[in-house]
């Protein structure tokens, strides 16, 4: 049986019974996962390759909705409604739960024309106002003092680390409720991966904050709650200091020591 | 000899036989250029660009009609031909992705097509417009040249459109975007380059095709804009004027080969020039 904690703060997000199934596959990749997700928190999900902690992250904002055949099951709760009905907006939703991607996404276009990319779609069409939201996106990921002399080259001449603070800065310029992290750092060198950590830290203050992460010390490092996934299960969800030092799961304690994964 | 002797000397006649095959390759292409440019630049002159076809023996003559008709024909297919090869290589690539059946038949079929002897695609076009309509036709030469340009622009499209990476997408759609948009603003935007080197080397392609034109807009040895006549053709018209038996025809033929060599060389050092990657400041 699973040791999941109760989690005190308001939730950002929940699970319930949930279940995910790929196109054409015979058995559910994630299966009966309850979790909740404390808002205004860092939540990290670690466990070994496969285990199903992108494929339960990606279904929080329905990325495996563009690829045919996907199934959910059970029910994932957001601002009070459950988010796997036919009538989910998908475009509102992605809106209000922005994700960062294991590699970085710049877009084929200027610095300034990736962070309003988002802004645009919702409408922002004032020059001063995309302007000035551009600015304050750049500010809170750290990479206005980069990039403000720049904003008009091409955002695939920077670095990978600049590139994936542009990423963040482009999500979360649209203001979500939640952002989900695929591993943002796998791709990055340990400077850049201080800097997108530090920031990680600071966003929480306005953003509920899930993030997938190979790196157990990462997860120690951010994040508040910290959940255990193995084989497609969710073993343990504990608050990170406890669950690190102190593991309620056999499992759990075998992980993180390094006997398996 | 030692063990390290004999690689060297293997690795020497490798070379060498490399260098030679090479160096026999360039030596054609150079004497064909050669030929061209020193027989092209003898016969050009204003008169080319002033005057239509003449009888032989008359000064007065040139390929005006010829370049015109030309320009009419690769400029018209084009509008009809590129629009028609992107959105459909964009289908292939977005809409069907490499696991729909439908969009493997429509690659496989656009692959044959590419193929096909541009000559049957001649007479497909005369059996199915110009014999029902009863003459030649600018149309017809279009219509010939239109449907051998888009499985070359639909084929690039689609290669390029798949090189650009699911999560460059994904990444647009986590943000909020509708597909259209996804497409339109992010996957072709990212491809665009690819894009356009594959339309200007199928616009290339049909400048220097000769067998469809014959019996589709046949020719036409005075001005006509009228793309429902017959209507004159740089290939057509170099190939009426070398194989005449009149020393001034045969001259505007050289004239004709060297402008659609020059026009065709410059495309496709075009098509290279965009593709290289930018130098970084």
């Amino acid at each position: 049986m699973a040791t999941i904690i109760n989690v005190k703060e308001e939730k950002a997000l929940e699970t319930k019974n949930f279940e995910f199934t790929y196109a054409g596959a015979p058995e559910p990749s994630l299966k009966n996962i309850s979790m909740p997700i404390a808002k205004n928190k860092v939540t990290a999900l670690i466990g070994p390759s496969g285990c199903g902690k992108t494929t339960l992250l990606r279904s929080f904002n329905r990325m495996h909705d563009l690829y045919p055949g996907n199934n959910y099951g059970g029910e994932i709760l957001f601002e009070g409604r459950n988010i796997l009905t036919e009538k989910e907006d998908m475009i509102k939703l992605r809106t209000q739960i922005g994700m960062i991607f294991q590699k970085p996404t710049a877009f084929p276009m200027s610095i300034f024309n990736n962070v309003a990319y988002g802004l645009r779609l919702k409408g922002i069409k004032n020059k001063t106002e995309l302007a000035d939201r551009v600015e304050k996106a750049l500010q809170d990921a750290a990479i206005w003092k980069e990039t403000k002399d720049r904003l008009k080259d091409d955002a695939n001449g920077m670095s990978g680390g600049q590139q994936q603070r542009l990423c963040i800065a482009r999500a979360i310029a649209v203001e979500p409720e939640v952002l989900l992290f695929d591993e943002p750092t796998s791709a990055l060198d340990p400077i850049s991966t201080q800097g997108i950590e530090r920031l990680i830290i600071e966003l929480k203050e306005k953003v509920s904050i899930l993030i997938v992460t190979h790196n157990m010390q990462q997860a120690a490092r951010v994040s508040d709650y910290t959940g255990f996934m193995y084989l497609g299960d969710l073993i343990e969800l504990g608050k990170t200091e406890e669950l690190f030092v102190t593991p309620a799961e056999k499992l759990t304690e075998e992980y993180i020591t390094g006997k398996f994964g | 000899m030692t063990h390290t002797q004999k690689r060297v000397l293997i690795n020497k006649i490798v070379m060498a036989l490399s260098v030679l095959s090479t160096l026999i390759g360039m030596g054609f292409l150079l004497w064909i250029l050669s030929i061209l440019v020193i027989n092209g630049i003898d016969a050009i002159n204003w008169n080319i660009f002033i005057y239509e076809g003449a009888p032989p023996g008359y000064e007065e003559s040139g390929l005006k009609h010829a370049l015109i008709g030309q320009l009419l024909l690769i400029s018209v297919s084009t509008i009809i031909g590129v629009p028609l090869g992107i959105l459909a290589g964009t289908y292939l690539s977005e809409y069907g992705g490499v696991k729909s059946k439908l969009a493997n038949i429509i690659r496989d079929i656009s692959d044959i097509m590419m193929s096909a002897p541009s000559i049957v695609i001649g007479s497909f076009v005369y059996a199915v417009i110009v014999a029902p309509m009863g003459n030649f036709s600018g149309w017809a030469g279009i219509a010939a040249l239109s449907i051998i340009m888009v499985p070359i622009i639909l084929r690039t499209t689609d290669d390029m459109l798949q090189l650009v990476p699911s999560t460059l997408r994904e990444a647009a759609f986590a943000l909020g975007a509708p597909k259209y948009k996804v497409i339109l603003q992010v996957v072709l935007r990212g491809a665009k380059t690819g894009i356009l080197t594959g339309v200007l080397l199928g616009v290339a392609r049909v400048s220097g095709e000769t067998a469809p034109l014959l019996f589709t807009s046949f020719n036409d040895n005075f001005l006509n804009t009228d793309l429902s006549e017959p209507i004159a053709s740089l290939t057509v018209t170099m190939f009426n004027y070398a194989t005449s038996p009149y020393e001034d025809w045969q001259k505007l033929g050289w004239a004709a080969a060297f402008i659609l060599s020059m026009f065709i060389l410059t495309l496709n050092i075009l098509g290279r020039v965009i593709l290289a990657p930018k130098k970084k400041k």
